[in-house]
């Protein structure tokens, strides 16, 4: 295993890439799947369609799909280029977006039943009840169901191989077609995604004890 | 090839793929309901194994495994030199993690008290087992297992990677044989979707509803 170490900085480059575009398309996805979420409960029919093909299309077929009609299909209809980085980031965003409007909208709509009424009556206008009521206890009881949304989210960036970025699985392909030894190599990497994503799920779970809402339970 | 020659090449992979997550399914599914009931039921170690079993395959990705079992255990291992079979295989144990914390918590939710009442009337725990407790946790069990399915039809796209010759891999040749970037991925992006947009809907309905018939 020792001859890993030789590649210790290409390990290391990859797995920054891998953690950067997980955290950056998670956070993305937050905010795009806060919208669609609120255009879901709020919008009117045009725009629940529109949200709703938009989830059904990114929750419906695989990630690897995506990203070719991201680096394929969308540049040769639009004639926009985009670096293999952007593509992936915006694809991740897109994906997980989709999948955090599901939760998103099961946390909104736990909050909204008695407090959107009670916020009314206080006269609060809708987009500060949504700001300071909804928003804040909808993202804390949102975390269970988030931290699964940001396991899958690492798991799934090894699929960005397939445009040839460079994360953690395709330098763990490299060294392999270098070094001829594919099962240390491979298990290397398996154990840091296993300690990478585990110590992620830890952290969030340790957060959402420490901030929960007693008797406000996610509803998903 | 003209545009529905080439949708019919693509449909000609489908039974590929959905054997590839059915096979993947089903081996999960044993594992699943094996290491549930080790969890909940078994001696120490056992709960501890299960317990890290599913911790470690929940937390590591599919095609990780898959590259590790393919080219590395592969040399050594007669069936992990068979793509087809390796990416059941991964798949399988992967998914096997996922259903066993969804059996874990449809069992949970049946509830302590059903199986004391059980073991009250006196039925053994295996038998309180089989006629009380199960045939109610399969219900609570399936909006679960229904999202498990449309999720391994979506990862068998990974095993296009090592090789298999699935929907994915046909999406590939055409773009490769037509020179065209429009029609396979659209097309193959709705077969994807036509397979498991129904299972995550309708199983999920048809969960909630036995939910409210059961009581539970």
């Amino acid at each position: 295993m020792w001859f890993l170490l030789d590649y210790s900085m290409f390990l290391i480059n990859g797995f920054l890439i891998t953690v950067e575009v997980t955290l950056i398309g998670v956070g993305l996805g937050l905010i795009l799947g806060i919208l669609a979420a609120l255009g879901d409960i709020y919008g009117g029919k045009i725009i629940k369609i529109i949200v709703n093909v938009y989830v059904e299309f990114f929750r419906g077929s695989p990630l690897i799909v995506q990203l070719f009609i991201f680096y394929f299909t969308v540049p040769y209809i639009t004639g926009l280029r985009m670096d293999v980085m952007m593509t992936a980031i915006l694809t991740l965003a897109l994906n997980s977006g989709a999948y955090q409007k599901g939760y998103l909208k099961g946390a909104m709509e736990a909050v909204f039943k008695d407090q959107l009424m009670a916020a009314i009556s206080l006269g609060l206008p809708m987009w500060k009840i949504f700001l300071y009521v909804v928003v804040p206890q909808a993202l804390r009881i949102v975390i269970p169901a988030w931290s699964n949304e940001l396991a899958s989210m690492g798991k799934s960036t090894t699929a960005l191989i397939v445009i040839g970025v460079r994360e953690f699985l395709n330098t763990g392909i490299s060294i392999t077609a270098q070094t001829f030894r594919p099962l240390e190599t491979y298990a290397f990497i398996t154990i840091v995604y296993f300690i990478w994503i585990y110590s992620m799920l830890k952290a969030l779970d340790m957060l959402y004890n420490r901030i929960k809402i007693p008797g406000l339970e996610p509803v998903i | 090839m003209t545009p529905l020659e080439q949708i019919i090449f693509l449909l000609k992979a489908v039974p590929i793929t959905l054997a590839i997550s059915f096979l993947s399914f089903l081996l999960g599914l044993g594992l699943g309901i094996l290491f549930a009931f080790m969890r909940i039921y078994g001696s120490t170690p056992l709960r501890y194994f299960s317990d890290s079993y599913e911790k470690f395959f929940r937390s590591v990705p599919v095609l990780a495994v898959m590259l590790l079992l393919y080219f590395g255990v592969g040399p050594y291992i007669q069936i992990f030199k068979d793509p087809f079979f390796t990416s059941v295989i991964s798949l399988g144990i992967v998914s096997g993690a996922n259903q066993s914390q969804i059996f874990r918590s449809a069992i949970g939710s049946v509830g302590r008290s059903q199986m004391l009442a059980a073991i009250s009337l006196g039925l053994t725990e295996l038998k309180a087992m089989r006629y009380v407790i199960l045939p109610q946790a399969l219900f609570l069990a399936v909006p679960g297992l229904g999202s498990e399915i449309a999720l391994l039809i979506k990862d068998s796209a990974y095993s296009f990677i090592i090789g298999v010759i699935e929907l994915m891999k046909h999406t590939d040749i055409l773009r490769a044989s037509q020179r065209s970037l429009v029609l396979p991925y659209i097309a193959s992006a709705i077969i994807y979707v036509a397979m498991t947009f129904p299972l995550a809907t309708y199983l999920d309905k048809w969960g909630s509803r036995k939910k409210k018939e059961l009581g539970l």
